[in-house]
């Protein structure tokens, strides 16, 4: 059966590899979906509806807010990583995640791709000064960052963690100054995208990391629950 | 409907907070009733807003301004509903749940009930189900409204409702949920009573509850 990947952009970087050792099609969506969940849904359908051959095809998304929730495998199977979102996948597994999330709920996450073309509090502060006067920017970025207390640097390698701190770090310090969040990086492991991208593809049943959606099946919300 | 309210409503949709007051006092010198213009006027603008975030056409920064526009109107007018309302419609306990700091549409929440007439007690965010019960005993509300923006922290949810059951609680209040992720199969599952698609809905909802 044809395999095909549709991803978001924030796991390129590291699906690639595994796409050039295969010759694997592949199709990455623009980031910033799980903004608006709703919007995400279709988008991924039309993807998915685009191929007639019954395929197989791996999801790179978390729930994202349930922009997942909803996308039906007409005649494919889907394979789809059980996390919630894409910072599950980037720190190596399920259990990190939440293990970062226990230690501190209020947490910003800071990805190469986010750093890239996605947005962060300083970039979002800056846009926001073009369209409102001075006062109008500062209570709106506030009104929806203030209550976080950390922003963590999550990088899929030591190398890419050297080349894009500084970047991080002009996005951390803003925050650390503004609001006195602490600062912190972490080196995932590419665990989750590893299994995701060979093993997986293999399963015939869901597991505890992945969901196997067979033809006719759709994503649901408590397919994810533990 | 009077020009006075599409004046208002379009403020509210448009965020224009700054033109807030001045609108609110022409209504009011028009002859317009607090409740009127709270009802024909700002809450219509609101369910636009609410509306259009759910598809995409405006984002949190947009909904913000507005509320806040809301807000400046009805800092004008909640005296003025005080006196005319004189007894609170009911009393409504709000909190994001446990681990969950997101509190944007809880605080939009509470203020359309507060604008609805309601006592709102807010209990702030990343809310322990221990809390919300303490809360129960301590306020006694009519009213139990609980929020989430993320898939991980939703199941929260239905630990309050669980932690409600077992204090033995649970009738002494409706519950009602919303946020990001939440849906009514979602509230049915764990037994809340009921979902809201939005705040202008929380607060319709919440005006049922009681009169009911």
């Amino acid at each position: 059966m044809p395999l095909y990947i549709l991803a978001c952009r924030v796991l390129q970087t590291i699906m690639e590899p595994y796409l050039r050792a295969a010759d694997t099609l592949a199709t990455f969506m623009e980031y910033g979906f799980h903004r608006t969940p709703q919007l995400m849904t279709p988008a991924l359908q039309e993807e998915l509806d685009k191929v007639a051959e019954p395929s197989v095809f791996i999801i790179g998304y978390g729930l994202c807010g349930n922009g997942l929730a909803g996308l039906k495998a007409r005649q494919h199977t889907l394979i789809v990583p059980r996390a919630d979102d894409c910072i599950s996948l980037l720190l190596g597994s399920y259990e990190r995640y939440i293990q970062e999330f226990s230690e501190e709920p209020g947490t910003y996450y800071l990805t190469k791709g986010w750093l890239e073309s996605g947005s962060h509090p300083l970039k979002e502060y800056r846009e926001l000064l073009e369209k409102y006067d001075q006062e109008t920017a500062d209570w709106i970025l506030d009104e929806q960052y203030r209550n976080y207390k950390r922003i963590v640097f999550v990088a899929s390698s030591e190398e890419e963690r050297e080349s894009y701190r500084h970047k991080a770090k002009e996005a951390a310090d803003f925050c650390v100054e503004r609001w006195g969040f602490r600062y912190e990086e972490r080196v995932g492991t590419n665990e989750f995208v590893d299994k995701l991208m060979t093993v997986a593809r293999e399963f015939t049943e869901s597991n505890d990391d992945f969901l196997v959606i067979p033809p006719g099946g759709e994503i649901k919300q408590e397919m994810y629950w533990r | 409907m009077s020009d006075t309210l599409v004046q208002i409503s379009n403020a509210v949709i448009e965020g224009r907070v700054k033109d807030a007051p001045g609108l609110t006092h022409n209504a009011l010198q028009a002859g317009l009733t607090a409740k009127d213009i709270l009802d024909k006027g700002l809450m219509p603008g609101m369910d636009v807003v609410g509306a259009e975030f759910k598809k995409g056409k405006k984002f949190v920064p947009e909904v913000l301004l507005s509320a806040r526009t809301m807000q400046a109107s009805l800092d004008i007018l909640k005296p003025l509903l005080a006196e005319a309302g004189a007894k609170m419609t009911g009393k409504v306990v709000v909190g994001t749940v446990k681990g969950d700091l997101h509190d944007i549409g809880k605080n939009l929440v509470g203020m359309m009930l507060e604008g609805s007439g309601f006592e709102v007690v807010d209990l702030g965010k990343d809310v322990a189900p221990e809390k919300f019960v303490d809360a129960v005993k301590k306020e006694k509300p009519n009213i139990v409204a609980m929020s989430a923006l993320l898939t991980t922290t939703m199941r929260s949810m239905g630990h309050t409702v669980t932690a409600l059951k077992e204090a033995g609680l649970r009738d002494a209040v409706k519950i009602m949920i919303g946020g990001a992720p939440v849906t009514a199969d979602f509230a049915a599952q764990i037994g809340a009573d009921a979902y809201a698609p939005n705040a202008p809905a929380a607060a319709e909802l919440a005006k049922k509850f009681v009169s009911a």
